[in-house]
């Protein structure tokens, strides 16, 4: 037996099915149009200097959603319209067909005279006014909290600094011990001189952030998905989901050079968010404060938070209501694969219910 | 239209060519002397005559796609031709893998610089695919320097530059430029470290791609004791790029790794840190504000900003006492009138109680009767 059996003709094809898959997907591309993202209606509630909090419109009018709003905590890495992608990959919609009231904090693009913005300033300044201003637009006290990835452990942050204000608490994708063995990221972020970066930089260009994340799997990444592309350049739909995909994947704003070098030294270096002795502000951040249920969704195939990065939560917050819910799936299929449609905002939207 | 003539014309020189390719095949035949490369440049020929009509939505993504079909071409243009040229397909099959470790040696030494020879520069366009994180890295240091591309590449530890610079570093600073020859001195230094660091790190890629490259072998020998050859060029670079990424992914998590890494970024934003000093001074020279000055400038702001929010909350928050002491203070007197009109027995001791409002009744009273 040899290790190849490839008849010339059938070669010959091969290449030549490739250069017309090729020439097609150039038509295809050059009507391709506008891509569009964030497509549920939406209003602005809440301006302040770069950020922005949306409330989404319900479309299914008369329906009575749960009294207390759920706020969406995004990531300050992208963009938050990964939650809203396009009609059919749309988390924000499935949690309002769920049910929930929904609304979302967009950080914006900070600019060098963001530079300075600390995380305290991002979480007892931004998140926290934002709060106030739905507890005062719902009249209540408390609101749900859902955060993403680095939101996700901002929301941990805030909800353990002001558990007065959150009633129920949900992390998607989060980190929270920051030094699992699989933990790539991590890995190589323990010799960078984080000092140097930020007083050298500034800001943090969002391109060196898209650098890292694609050299987590670069012949993947930046190779093989690009020949991926050419089996589904001939369905004019499938080729714009691929350009929304791409647009978001490097829509990066830069990150402000203060909050990164909290981030990364506190958070990655010396990971105490688990170990303690994370001060935001004034006030020391722990786990234990976390007193409200807590419903903690991570993805099994997550190459960019590993599992255990997020399992880590279980036994740490004070909250006696803990529940955990695995998705068979990778960091961005959470919010975008049909199967995860169908099931993770429903069974967010069922939990939150329950807890209302 | 002349798009659809240039994408058909590549199409048939394309067929032509793969067809004459099959034909000298089936007959046993050798390929004649050709072009190293020349589906791969034919590509490339092509994409740059269609690429200036399309449309700005998605031509980055097509570049890459063009990028990566070049380096695929090439990779199946140099294992095919190799197949023709070698004696069966076993014998083809280690040339290619010969020539692939031949590559990578000279790569390793060749490092910046990456001058082949001629066997090596028959797999040279392999190295489109080896390149993609040490390229994506030079477009991101490009993206920081204040100076057009990366001329850092431009610099090597190794060769005449080092020589030059390192008598540059000996001489002693003195005199009246003391001060601006130490910066520059300081300048050649940070400039010298960032090209060893770039230069550490994609020798460790070459010995990354000699690492995959037996791995690639080894898995060959697996899937023909299995009985599952590969059938398709896409299976042997599917292949090719699960053996890339498993030997990456073990590599990248070694502390060797970790500290190459380190060294990279922080020799680059070393050596930017240095030249935005001496820009600064460029500029205080010509009494135009420094960045120095502007990042004291933001950072107070912010602090004002910062004290103001707090005095805005403070004051909310001291509103919402006063109001809650205005609401308490008037509450006994509304819970003194309540039992006054709840009991009428008692309505007379407890008129006195709310003189205001018995004050303004009369006042309201004498205006109706002059209304009417």
């Amino acid at each position: 037996m040899l290790p190849f059996d490839m008849r010339p003709d059938a070669v010959m094809q091969e290449l030549s099915a490739y250069g017309q898959k090729l020439s097609h997907g150039m038509k295809n591309l050059m009507e391709v149009g506008e891509i569009s993202s964030g497509v549920t209606p939406k209003t602005v509630v809440y301006r302040e200097d770069k950020l922005t909090l949306f409330r989404f419109e319900n479309p299914n009018k008369g329906a009575v959603p749960n009294k207390t709003p759920l706020l969406i905590v995004y990531a300050l890495v992208n963009r938050p319209y990964m939650t809203d992608l396009q009609e059919n990959r749309s988390t924000v919609k499935a949690l309002m067909d769920a049910g929930q009231d929904v609304y979302l904090v967009d950080w914006g693009y900070p600019d060098r005279a963001d530079r300075t913005l600390t995380l305290d300033d991002y979480l007892n300044g931004y998140l926290d006014r934002c709060v106030e201003v739905i507890c005062e637009r719902h009249r209540v006290d408390k609101i749900n909290l859902l955060g993403i990835c680095q939101g996700g452990a901002f929301s941990l942050c805030y909800a353990s600094m002001h558990p007065d204000k959150v009633k129920n608490l949900v992390t998607m994708v989060t980190p929270v011990d920051f030094q699992t063995p699989d933990n790539m990221l991590s890995h190589w972020v323990q010799k960078i001189d984080v000092d140097l970066v930020v007083d050298t930089l500034g800001n943090v260009p969002g391109e060196m952030l898209n650098w890292t994340f694609l050299n987590l799997k670069p012949y993947q990444l930046m190779g093989q998905k690009y020949l991926g592309l050419l089996d589904t350049l001939d369905d004019p739909e499938a080729l714009k989901n691929f350009l929304r995909m791409e647009k978001w994947i490097f829509d990066s704003p830069d990150q402000a050079g203060e909050a990164f070098r909290q981030f990364i030294k506190d958070f990655y270096q010396q990971n105490k968010l688990l170990n303690g002795g994370l001060v935001i502000g004034d006030t020391e951040v722990k786990l234990k404060n976390v007193t409200m249920p807590v419903l903690n969704v991570f993805a099994e195939q997550d190459h960019l938070v590993p599992p255990d990065s997020s399992r880590a939560l279980r036994g740490k917050v004070g909250s006696k209501d803990y529940t955990e819910l695995a998705f068979p799936g990778g960091h961005i299929g959470i919010y975008v694969s049909g199967k995860a449609q169908k099931t993770v905002p429903p069974a967010i939207g069922k939990w939150l219910d329950e807890r209302s | 239209m002349a798009d659809t003539n240039w994408m058909d014309g590549w199409l048939n020189s394309q067929q032509n060519y793969w067809t004459a390719w099959a034909d000298m095949a089936q007959r046993g035949m050798k390929t004649p002397e050709a072009p190293k490369n020349p589906l791969a440049d034919g590509l490339n020929q092509w994409w740059k005559t269609m690429s200036p009509m399309t449309p700005p939505v998605g031509r980055e993504v097509f570049d890459k796609l063009m990028d990566v079909s070049s380096g695929y071409f090439s990779l199946v243009e140099r294992f095919m031709n190799g197949a023709q040229q070698q004696n069966g397909p076993e014998a083809a099959l280690n040339g290619w893998l010969d020539g692939m470790q031949k590559m990578w040696g000279e790569w390793m030494q060749g490092g910046a610089a990456r001058s082949f020879t001629e066997a090596g520069q028959q797999f040279k366009g392999m190295t489109t695919f080896w390149d993609l994180p040490m390229d994506t890295w030079q477009r991101l240091a490009a993206n920081v320097m204040p100076m057009p591309g990366d001329f850092t590449q431009a610099f090597h530890p190794e060769g005449g530059m080092q020589q030059q610079v390192n008598r540059f570093l000996s001489i002693p600073a003195v005199g009246y430029h003391r001060e601006a020859q130490e910066q520059y001195q300081i300048l050649a230094q940070r400039q010298m470290d960032y090209a060893a660091a770039t230069q550490a790190y994609q020798t460790a890629f070459g010995k990354l791609g000699m690492a995959t490259t037996q791995n690639f072998q080894q898995a060959l020998k697996d899937r023909t004791k299995e009985g599952k050859p590969i059938t398709s060029l896409r299976e042997l670079y599917d292949q090719w790029v699960e053996m890339s990424e498993a030997a990456y992914a073990d590599f990248v998590m070694t502390e060797e790794y970790q500290t190459l890494y380190g060294r990279l970024v922080n020799s680059l934003l070393a050596l930017k840190q240095q030249m935005a000093r001496m820009v600064d001074q460029t500029l205080e020279a010509m009494h135009m504000p420094t960045h120095a000055e502007i990042n004291t400038l933001q950072c107070r702001q912010q602090e004002l900003r910062r004290e103001n929010l707090r005095l805005r909350k403070d004051m909310k928050a001291m509103q919402a006492q006063i109001e809650a002491l205005r609401q308490a203070m008037l509450k006994p007197a509304a819970v003194a009138e309540k039992p006054a009109a709840a009991k009428p027995v008692a309505a007379k001791p407890a008129a006195p109680k709310p003189a205001a409002p018995a004050a303004k009744k009369p006042a309201a009273a004498t205006k109706k009767p002059a209304a009417k």
